[in-house]
């Protein structure tokens, strides 16, 4: 049978590990090129797809990711903005320095932009492409004790992603975000292990404790990455074709709110 | 093909108003990834021939407790719900137009019918501790449009907070409820529909269609959904791929709705 993505070159922003492995992999099962940055392999890992170390929190990394991309595989038909995180500590406000703020948004919001900036020309050039924006539900359902500067850069990149669906979607082009709730990956887990440590807790305990804080999860669990790698592995087919400038949210109905 | 290696093989399926436009789209997409489907309708269209089909009003409830019954006796169990009848014969015209009888068959025909069917149902997939139920609401329950589908919008809106609750109750049953919000989609109830505009308007389908899409505020794609592009959200949503999905509003409006 022919595959949903044969042909298609994607690019997949820290695509070494967690979600962003699982959408690698979700992406090149059906047939696509995928390229992934990060700024290095993780140790004892064999490259799985082609591979470009880049820190895209540095403006001239990009151009060099993009340029590297093209004279290999061609122009960029996906692209899925998955890096991003946060290194700031805890502790609500008062915590947050400046530093802390501008490498939450360089890290969450203006590498996508300038990433996406890049690789734009190309896809209006042939009316058609697709760009992801992971986001995350924090976006929506701010934590200020633990994430406020991280929640902040995503609802930007939200705000930012439906504009640039705006402009583009009339020139083929379709975008989208999706913002995933708690995710089993191995950055959870070693986080998860460091707080019952802490605490004294066991790990099932500080599971539970960090879903309550989100309100609760509805399906009494975290998602595992390869279920965020599905939703994106629609969006970016064809099937998806009528989808564009949404924000869809999967995170086994954390989310309170309508 | 051999339906038994397929994505739904084994499930077994209802889509109510199943037998045109979204509901066709979406009961031959789930049959095409394996599923058994049975579709309502009040009555049966002319061709239909590919899915096991039950005459049923759904806004009559004895005629969702016999409904109900026949798909138990037949299968045993329901897998699949897909509440997609809906739609509304108000008059346009907005607030000053529309009496009780209006409201009240717009409660019926959009909210009421669907609460029924769950009711019926739900209780049959908690006991097997899984099932997908999906609403089909539309973009009208995010952005009003008073001078033509007042009641209409107001109904889906409470379709879609009914939605949210239902899944937050049945989550831990294991059973995933979701909302799917169509922008304008191209059907043959709105090919009907655009000609008697473009007639009233004194202008071509072309432009009678561009001007419903400006009152829209504007469809960044520029051309209203094929009902396939609805399924495939649908059979995505009701797929093991979507195991992580519930309580959600999909829009699937090519960019329309315009906030954040």
């Amino acid at each position: 049978m022919e595959k949903e993505l044969k042909g298609k070159v994607a690019l997949v922003t820290g695509g070494t590990k967690g979600i962003g492995r699982a959408i690698a992999d979700r992406l090149s099962d059906a047939g696509a090129i995928v390229v992934v940055t990060a700024r290095s392999l993780p140790a004892k890992q064999q490259a799985k797809h082609p591979f470009i170390a880049a820190d895209l929190t540095i403006a001239n990394e990009t151009d060099k990711v993009v340029t590297e991309i093209n004279e290999k595989f061609g122009s960029i038909d996906i692209l899925v903005n998955n890096m991003g995180g946060s290194t700031s500590p805890s502790g609500g406000f008062a915590a947050l320095t400046d530093e802390h703020w501008e490498r939450d948004l360089q890290l969450n919001l203006q590498s996508a932009v300038r990433i996406d900036r890049a690789i734009l020309p190309q896809m209006v050039e042939k009316k058609s492409g697709v760009i992801i924006h992971i986001s995350s539900v924090t976006g929506s359902l701010p934590v200020y004790q633990s994430l406020g500067g991280y929640a902040v850069a995503k609802a930007a990149l939200n705000n930012y992603s439906k504009s640039l669906s705006k402009e583009f979607s009339p020139q083929g082009i379709r975008v989208a975000a999706v913002s995933p709730g708690m995710v089993k990956t191995d950055t959870m887990d070693t986080y998860l292990q460091s707080l019952a440590e802490t605490s004294g807790l066991s790990i099932e305990q500080v599971t539970q404790n960090l879903m309550d804080s989100l309100g609760g999860i509805p399906l009494g669990r975290m998602a595992l990455p390869e279920e965020i790698a599905e939703l994106v592995g629609f969006l970016v087919s064809p099937k998806a074709s009528y989808v564009t400038g949404v924000n869809y949210i999967i995170d086994g109905g954390s989310n309170p709110s309508l | 093909m051999d339906k038994s290696n397929k994505e739904l093989s084994g499930k077994i399926a209802l889509v109510t108003g199943g037998t045109k436009g979204i509901g066709k789209a979406i009961a031959d997409k789930l049959a095409s990834n394996g599923a058994t489907v049975v579709v309502t309708a009040r009555k049966p269209s002319e061709q239909e021939i590919e899915h096991h089909f039950i005459a049923a009003d759904l806004t009559d409830s004895s005629n969702i407790v016999e409904l109900t019954g026949k798909i138990i006796e037949k299968y045993g169990t329901l897998d699949i719900l897909i509440n997609n009848v809906g739609g509304t014969t108000s008059p346009a015209g907005g607030f000053q137009m529309l009496g009780d009888d209006d409201w009240n068959s717009d409660i019926e025909l959009n909210l009421l019918a669907s609460i029924r069917l769950d009711k019926a149902m739900v209780p049959k997939m908690i006991e097997k501790n899984s099932g997908v139920v999906i609403h089909i609401s539309s973009l009208n329950g995010k952005i009003p449009l008073y001078q033509s589908n007042f009641s209409y919008g107001v109904m889906k809106s409470a379709l879609n907070a009914y939605s949210k609750t239902l899944a937050n109750e049945v989550a831990k049953n294991g059973v995933r409820v979701n909302t799917v919000s169509p922008g304008m989609v191209k059907t043959t109830a709105m090919e009907t529909f655009l000609e008697n505009y473009a007639q009233t308007i004194g202008k071509t389908v072309a432009e009678g269609s561009q001007q419903l899409m400006d009152s829209l505020g504007g469809v960044p794609l520029n051309r209203l959904a094929e009902p396939e592009e609805i399924a495939n959200m649908v059979a995505f949503l009701v797929s093991d791929g979507a195991s992580y999905i519930t309580g959600a509003n999909m829009l699937v409006d090519g960019g329309t709705y315009p906030s954040v």
